[in-house]
């Protein structure tokens, strides 16, 4: 019996080929939809994890504002700390450099966003003024050329990421060639060796488009003013618990005894990414369910236009003997082949896009088992919720009524 | 204990003023093994009859016994059932289902009863083989002339070997050659010991039958046994000497037409008494219009 009504479902469907195609991209939408963001976040966790890890559990690192606030019951993201202007300042860096248990500070102080050479221009980087010990701190590693060292820490050197240096200078060695940063020029001083950071590392900068200057220099572009967006410090002393809590009491004293920041540990850093990801995972999810609504109520509608065209066949049916659960079996299951037909496609949809955005993007979608188990099982859920009412109808059908109808 | 027996059977259409009535207080009881041709113009109940007789359709009145089981309490399931093993439907637009081959459409009833599609198929290839219809079994319905979809939907209606047969008009749409091959193939089931119910307007095919029934306005007003390859009485009363209509009736209109209602004089029995009245009428209106 199975085997026939799935027969006759797909027959059926495939004669009004428009109207099933039509009819399933709502579902198709939502699930790829779904899926595509949240392998993106998954990918994107992945990323920051790998970059946590990369750089080392005992690096600390001292943010703007207080990124969570004490809701009720549990921690709660605070989405204005990200937002807000920076309340760091050069003095904080200064003072953290005199604890006895740091051993280096590194601030990053954000210049700005475009930097041109000759006639190439590029608008998406980070221009950061730090010091030299930012690529021992980060554990970069420079491929060609050299970082500047402390000599060198007032000159005009750059050390630019892969992606700044083939975009902009599009030579096979960058090293020595000037590249203009706010009307000065720079000579580049080393290549950094390409790293996975994504969009939403630990320093909120990708380091494949980050180009650093001295501290010195950055302050000059920026006629004093600096904007430091966070200022990392590796602990001397192995109880890095000891050391935050140190770091904490001199910058509260130098904020005249306020908290507007925040000293985090890496695993504690690790958490706000990965709340920051959820929620905008959640988010865009929640977008793409409401996709999966509208493609229900879409399949719901063609379902009831089905049954009332399908009266006849309704009646022969039952006039041969078809009870009521056989013929409610047949147009619940008509339904659920549209829904998971439509899941069907949106999950190679989203296969799809997941393989574009890693060719063309620095971005990296992890689809993991789960989320495909559950989309596929949410199209089947659709399928039966929104197929049942139309199946009813068409199983509650008064045998004459639909032979004489038809 | 008759196969089926109605007693004061009403069906009603429609609410308030718009109600129809189509059956009106029938009785009617079938034995096992009868042909049972049922006559009468349209909308006069015939095909309301078959329906409620064939489980498609529950009487607003009345009771109806089949088996000796009264089907009013069976649940719809029980019904649907009952019409898939005992009763075997032929319409006069064939009815088969436009977009599956003929076997399948042979079939089908087997596979509501949870037969597999092998075994089912193997069935449905012999039932084919009886009505004529194996060379065609890979066919679509659209490809098959009138006298070939009612064969094959003859070989559906039997696939279960139901106990009755209800042919409504199945001839209605055959030419006379096709209509003969159905006729034929019907006759042949009957005489395997089907009780085979049949309607028409074509009083050629009370041939067939050995009962032949009249109605009109939802009311038996006629019930007569008739010999096999015989035409009925009642037939040969209201087809051969029904009263041509002369010019004065054709200026008359409509109501001239009501002068001479076909069958009327054959009513008797338990209708007789409502009988003389509509003969009076009927009656008194002719002869006004002759005046």
């Amino acid at each position: 019996m199975w085997s026939g009504n799935i027969k006759s479902a797909i027959s059926s469907l495939r004669l009004n080929k428009w109207r099933t195609l039509l009819t399933i991209l709502g579902v198709t939408i939502g699930v790829a939809s779904v899926v595509t963001v949240v392998s993106l976040g998954e990918g994107l966790k992945k990323q920051v994890v790998g970059q946590i890890n990369q750089l080392g559990s005992d690096v600390i690192t001292v943010r703007s504002g207080r990124l969570t606030s004490e809701g009720v019951g549990q921690d709660s993201l605070n989405v204005l700390a990200l937002l807000s202007t920076s309340t760091l300042t050069d003095s904080d860096a200064e003072v953290i450099s005199k604890l006895p248990s740091v051993e280096t500070v590194v601030p990053i102080n954000f210049v700005t966003n475009t930097a041109s050479s000759g006639q190439n221009r590029l608008d998406n980087i980070f221009v950061i003024g730090t010091n030299s010990d930012v690529a021992d701190l980060l554990n970069q590693k420079v491929a060609y050329g050299s970082f500047f060292d402390e000599r060198q820490d007032n000159g005009n050197y750059a050390v630019i990421g892969p992606r700044v240096a083939a975009q902009l200078l599009q030579k096979l060695n960058p090293v020595g060639h000037t590249i203009r940063i706010n009307g000065v020029d720079f000579v580049v001083s080393g290549v950094l060796e390409r790293s996975s950071g994504g969009l939403l590392s630990v320093a909120q900068t990708d380091f494949n488009s980050a180009v650093f200057i001295s501290l010195a220099q950055a302050k000059q572009l920026t006629s004093g003013r600096t904007n430091i967006l966070q200022i990392l410090a590796k602990s001397k002393d192995p109880n890095i618990e000891q050391t935050v809590a140190d770091i904490e009491s001199t910058l509260q004293k130098n904020h005249a005894g306020q908290t507007d920041f925040s000293v985090l540990q890496q695993y504690e850093l690790l958490n706000i990414a990965n709340k920051v990801v959820d929620s905008m995972t959640a988010f865009i999810s929640g977008l793409g369910a409401i996709s999966l609504l509208v493609g229900g109520i879409g399949i719901m509608s063609i379902m009831l236009v089905s049954v009332s065209e399908r009266s006849r066949e309704i009646g022969i049916r039952k006039a041969i003997g078809a009870t009521n659960r056989q013929v409610l079996n047949q147009f619940l299951l008509e339904g659920m082949a549209l829904s998971i037909s439509g899941g069907i496609i949106g999950i190679i949809l989203s296969l799809v896009v997941n393989g574009l955005l890693r060719v063309y993007t620095n971005l990296e979608p992890v689809i993991n088992l789960r989320v495909l188990v559950v989309a596929a099982a949410v199209s089947v859920a659709v399928g039966i919720v929104f197929g049942v009412a139309p199946a009813l109808k068409a199983a509650r059908k008064n045998p004459i009524d639909a032979l004489r109808n038809g | 204990m008759s196969l089926i027996n109605l007693r004061e059977v009403s069906k009603l259409y429609g609410f308030g003023g718009a109600t129809v009535l189509a059956l009106d207080e029938v009785d009617l009881v079938v034995e096992k093994g009868e042909f049972l041709a049922c006559m009468g113009p349209s909308g006069s109940g015939k095909s309301t009859l078959m329906n409620l007789i064939g489980l498609l359709d529950r009487p607003t009145h009345g009771t109806y016994l089949l088996d000796g089981r009264d089907v009013a309490r069976l649940r719809s399931n029980t019904q649907a059932k009952i019409r898939r093993d005992r009763v075997g439907f032929v319409f006069q637009y064939y009815n088969l289902l436009p977009r599956m081959n003929v076997l399948d459409n042979v079939a089908l009833p087997l596979a509501y009863k949870g037969m597999t599609p092998v075994r089912r198929q193997k069935r449905a290839s012999d039932i084919l083989e009886l009505v004529g219809m194996r060379d065609r079994e890979y066919f679509m319905p659209r490809q098959l002339s009138g006298g070939q979809a009612q064969r094959a939907a003859i070989a559906r209606a039997l696939i279960n070997r139901p106990s009755i047969i209800i042919a409504d008009e199945p001839t209605g749409n055959l030419d006379s050659n096709d209509s003969k091959v159905v006729m034929e193939l019907l006759a042949d089931v009957h005489r395997r010991g089907n009780t085979i119910l049949l309607v028409t307007h074509n009083p050629e095919l009370t041939r067939y039958a050995n009962r032949v029934i009249y109605m009109h306005d939802g009311q038996i007003i006629g019930d007569e046994p008739t010999a096999i390859g015989r035409l009925a009485k009642g037939v040969r009363r209201t087809y051969y000497r029904r009263r041509r209509t002369t010019e004065e009736d054709t200026v008359a209109g409509v109501s001239a037409l009501l002068k001479k209602v076909p069958g009327k004089e054959l009513a008797g029995g338990s209708r007789a008494r409502r009988s003389p009245a509509r003969k009076r009428r009927v009656g008194r209106r002719s002869k006004k219009v002759r005046a």
